[in-house]
């Protein structure tokens, strides 16, 4: 078996977010049009590697993954010790645009998944002009909770594997096993209470029903993609969604569930490459 | 495989059915991690009392065969129709997972939420191990 590099590349850059310090990773890979890729709630950017070594978007994309502060090899902001992770719509806000800002990116193209999706909303709700287009997997303006978080973090339930086993079945069936298993592994590994107050953003901090009405896709395009397997952003969530917002784009995805470019990339890249080639075209 | 009519769902023989069928995909089901617990599992009229010790399934019961009174410390019950699209080959969308079934279907979770929360991955590992048993 012979060695293969792949074209990621990681680095460690540290820029303030909401008036702390912060040393957040990232990897890329490619050049052209930035492309900035939001991991799920609880996860890290390794749901994004496929994308990364795709070269029909490293091609013409510059693709960017970091993981956010307290998740996977971003740590918390110092004095994290003494404070219970919440994440809100503003720091959520804030982290991507003070990103976009160390990086000097110009007019990127922003994808995110899960509470990602979410965020796309409220970017392209606040900050239309700041985008080239903006992807939302798996996103709406609020979704129904289908479990109680408390599980999520408590000292007498192994954290990760319970993040793990509860997400498992937002995978869907058609997904390959080494894939669905890298997925879940993810959560696994996450840090204790971080899924929990990831959650806080997306059931507590951002119902966005009837707030979207600052969103321009006439200069900033918005795209919506949900998976027919996702019962937690359920195709009927996004769908709705879609519909209050005047020109976005919905797609409701085949065989795929609630982690799409993670748990089945090449099912992903159907449904991806299509948009990321109209976006490079069309802006 | 077993070959369960869907007209006939609702009918006592379709739940023994059900239950037959779990009780001989799921019998010595094991993980190596310390599971202990005891559960019942519902198929429309027909309950089981399933018994996990150190990590494998070693008794599976019919509950009217068992003394009065027994014991458990959850209960998760649905009618023949979810159990038998939770078990297709490849699930539809809403009949894949245990929390899809209570969302969109008529499964219920009851009782002592926590060692199923403990375990939860193992519950539903051992609840699936009926997948492509029934047509």
């Amino acid at each position: 078996m012979t060695s293969q590099f792949e074209p990621i590349i990681g680095r460690y850059i540290t820029f303030d977010i909401a008036g702390k310090s912060c040393r957040v990773y990232f990897e890329e890979a490619g050049s052209g049009i930035p492309l900035v890729c939001l991991h799920t709630a609880g996860s890290d950017n390794r749901q994004y590697r496929h994308m990364l070594c795709d070269p029909e978007i490293t091609s013409r994309y510059r693709v960017l993954a970091f993981d956010m502060p307290w998740h996977g090899k971003s740590y918390p902001p110092e004095g994290w010790q003494n404070e219970e992770y919440r994440l809100t719509t503003e720091l959520y806000v804030e982290t991507i645009m003070a990103f976009c800002r160390a990086l000097e990116l110009d007019k990127p193209v922003v994808i995110g998944c899960s509470i990602g999706g979410r965020i796309v909303l409220q970017l392209a709700n606040l900050h239309s002009d700041r985008f080239r287009a903006l992807i939302g997997v798996e996103g709406a303006d609020y979704q129904q909770p289908w479990y109680d978080t408390a599980w999520l973090h408590r000292g007498d339930v192994h954290g990760g594997e319970v993040c793990a086993a509860l997400v498992s079945g937002l995978v869907a069936p058609q997904s390959p096993a080494v894939h669905r298993h890298e997925t879940l592994w993810q959560y696994m590994q996450s840090g204790p209470g971080i899924f929990k107050g990831d959650l806080y953003f997306y059931r507590v901090d951002s119902d966005l029903r009837g707030k979207l009405g600052g969103i321009r896709t006439d200069i900033c395009p918005l795209y919506l993609l949900t998976g027919e397997y996702d019962f937690s952003c359920s195709p009927q969530d996004t769908v709705r969604t879609a519909e209050s917002i005047p020109g976005a784009k919905v797609t409701v995805m085949k065989e795929l569930g609630h982690f799409p470019m993670s748990e089945n990339p090449q099912q992903f890249r159907k449904y991806i490459l299509p948009v990321l080639e109209e976006i490079a075209i069309n802006t | 495989m077993q070959t369960i009519n869907p007209a006939s769902t609702g009918s006592p023989e379709t739940d023994q059915a059900l239950a037959e069928v779990f009780r001989n995909n799921a019998a010595g089901f094991s993980r190596n991690r310390t599971v202990n617990l005891s559960f019942l599992v519902q198929f429309g009229s027909e309950a089981l009392l399933v018994r996990v010790q150190d990590g494998k399934v070693t008794a599976i019961d019919n509950l009217r065969d068992l003394r009065p009174l027994q014991s458990y410390d959850f209960m998760i019950k649905a009618p023949a129709e979810d159990w038998i699209r939770f078990w297709e080959p490849v699930p539809k969308a809403g009949s894949h997972d245990i929390f899809a079934l209570t969302r969109y279907g008529q499964m219920q979770i009851q009782g002592n939420l926590h060692p199923l929360m403990s375990n939860l991955q193992f519950i539903k590992d051992l609840l699936a191990t009926a997948r492509g048993s029934v047509q």
